[in-house]
């Protein structure tokens, strides 16, 4: 008995081992098209990149694929930029034509969009739309929940938090918990 | 090369549609299904199908007929049991749900039958994220439905109209108007000034009397004042029948504000 939990617990880390490697490794593969990558950031099941400008991913990032693959984009001139620390959920969708930054220990949930242009992973349109990209802030800290969806413009202060299924037009101040559609201020930080 | 192969792969696979036109540009794998029905497509047309897939359907003898210049994102799902219309130049955010039913089930299934209503799209529209049109809507031309709104009714040309179910908010183009700045703080900003137990819903809610007299009316203009730089009158606020229509005074203030000033 004593023998089959060894066994056990063998196997579990044999696990734990095999789901870091293949993480890590699946980073090195996956987010190869990045500008630069920190250390020990890894992917989970394989994301989309789609990098035609700037990507710049910090360390500890953390890109859940599974399910749903995870999108990011960047146009031509556009920036996106990830902070140290991040996690993001599958299904989740970051679109930069412009600017889109995401600070340090942000968490975002399956299933966002967050997305400088009102039609993202369209790539060039040839009928050009008629408003312009505005660039897109998300404070270190935030989290975002399951289904929000940030349109161009808006900028998300530090610590604050969004509720699930809310759209977020505007500024939401830094430590408020703010949802509905548009997002407004449920309790001030 | 690119475009050649691009050109190949997105003919093939819209090849169940009726009619495409020309130079259409696919990312992704949508599920393109015509049972029985028509489905024709114009010019320049985008389809997204990353992250998610999207899936245009038309049910038996149902018509589901797309302009020119239109794109769709992601995730999109467009079904017609009857007739689904969308006008030429029209562009469509991620994961909308356009459909002339109520409920259907999975292709095949016939659980579910009830009367259809044709869905039209105008031309020159802008539907924004994660909208959900439903039967008998119609959106009229050059009009803007906001991110997360739901449409079942008919919304004139030319309007900006968001919520759910969706109303008319401003005039397309003015995108900003209500969804930005004044909106997001105000309920906040009458909690605290009019001393409220919770933030006040900006919807349907009349004005207290008790709070909307004396200092409360003079706190709420001072941190209006102190806040979004919006000076107001004591007597365009105390008219204010609902928050509703406090939300739409300063907005206006605040618009008129930007326009002096040359932003658009």
């Amino acid at each position: 008995m004593k023998r089959l939990g060894r066994v056990a617990q063998w196997v579990a880390t044999l696990k734990a081992g095999q789901v870091w490697l293949r993480s890590s490794l699946g980073a090195r593969l996956w987010l190869h098209a990045c500008d630069q990558v920190g250390p020990n950031t890894r992917t989970f099941w394989r994301p989309n990149i789609d990098n035609r400008g700037r990507m710049v991913i910090g360390a500890r990032v953390r890109l859940n694929s599974n399910w749903a693959p995870l999108e990011l984009a960047s146009g031509p001139g556009g920036v996106l930029e990830i902070g140290d620390n991040v996690f993001i959920n599958y299904g989740s969708m970051i679109s930069a034509q412009l600017h889109v930054r995401i600070g340090s220990n942000v968490m975002i949930g399956n299933y966002c969009i967050v997305a400088d242009t009102e039609t993202p992973g369209l790539g060039d349109l040839p009928h050009p739309s008629p408003v312009e990209p505005r660039a897109i802030d998300i404070g270190d800290g935030a989290w975002l929940a399951a289904r929000v969806t940030v349109l161009p413009g808006a900028r998300i202060g530090a610590g604050a938090v969004i509720a699930a299924g809310s759209v977020v037009a505007g500024d939401i101040p830094a430590g408020a918990v703010a949802g509905g559609i548009p997002a407004r201020i449920l309790r001030a930080g | 090369m690119g475009g050649g192969w691009e050109a190949v792969r997105s003919r093939y696979w819209l090849r169940a549609c009726q009619s495409v036109g020309e130079q259409p540009r696919l990312t992704g794998r949508p599920t393109i299904n015509p049972e029985g029905g028509q489905i024709r497509i114009g010019d320049r047309f985008r389809l997204a199908s990353r992250p998610a897939p999207s899936h245009l359907v038309a049910g038996p003898g149902a018509i589901l007929d797309i302009g020119d210049d239109v794109s769709i994102g992601t995730g999109a799902a467009i079904a017609a049991f009857e007739q689904v219309r969308i006008g030429s130049g029209t562009r469509i955010g991620p994961y909308v749900i356009i459909m002339d039913t109520n409920f259907h089930g999975a292709p095949g299934d016939q659980s579910v039958q009830h009367a259809t209503r044709p869905v039209t799209i105008g031309n020159g529209c802008r539907i924004g994220s994660r909208v959900t049109i439903t039967r008998g809507g119609s959106i009229g031309d050059g009009a803007e439905v906001l991110a997360g709104s739901v449409v079942s009714s008919a919304i004139p040309a030319g309007v900006c109209a968001g919520g759910a179910r969706a109303r008319i908010i401003g005039k397309a183009g003015e995108l900003a108007s209500r969804w930005d700045s004044a909106a997001a703080s105000l309920p906040d900003l009458l909690m605290t000034t009019l001393g409220l137990d919770s933030p006040p819903d900006l919807d349907d809610e009349p004005v207290p009397a008790h709070v909307w007299s004396g200092d409360g009316v003079r706190n709420f203009l001072a941190a209006l004042e102190d806040r979004l730089g919006v000076s107001m009158g004591d007597a365009a606020v105390r008219e204010a029948r609902s928050f509703a229509d406090l939300a739409v005074a300063v907005q206006n203030v605040l618009s008129g504000r930007q326009r002096s000033e040359g932003r658009p």
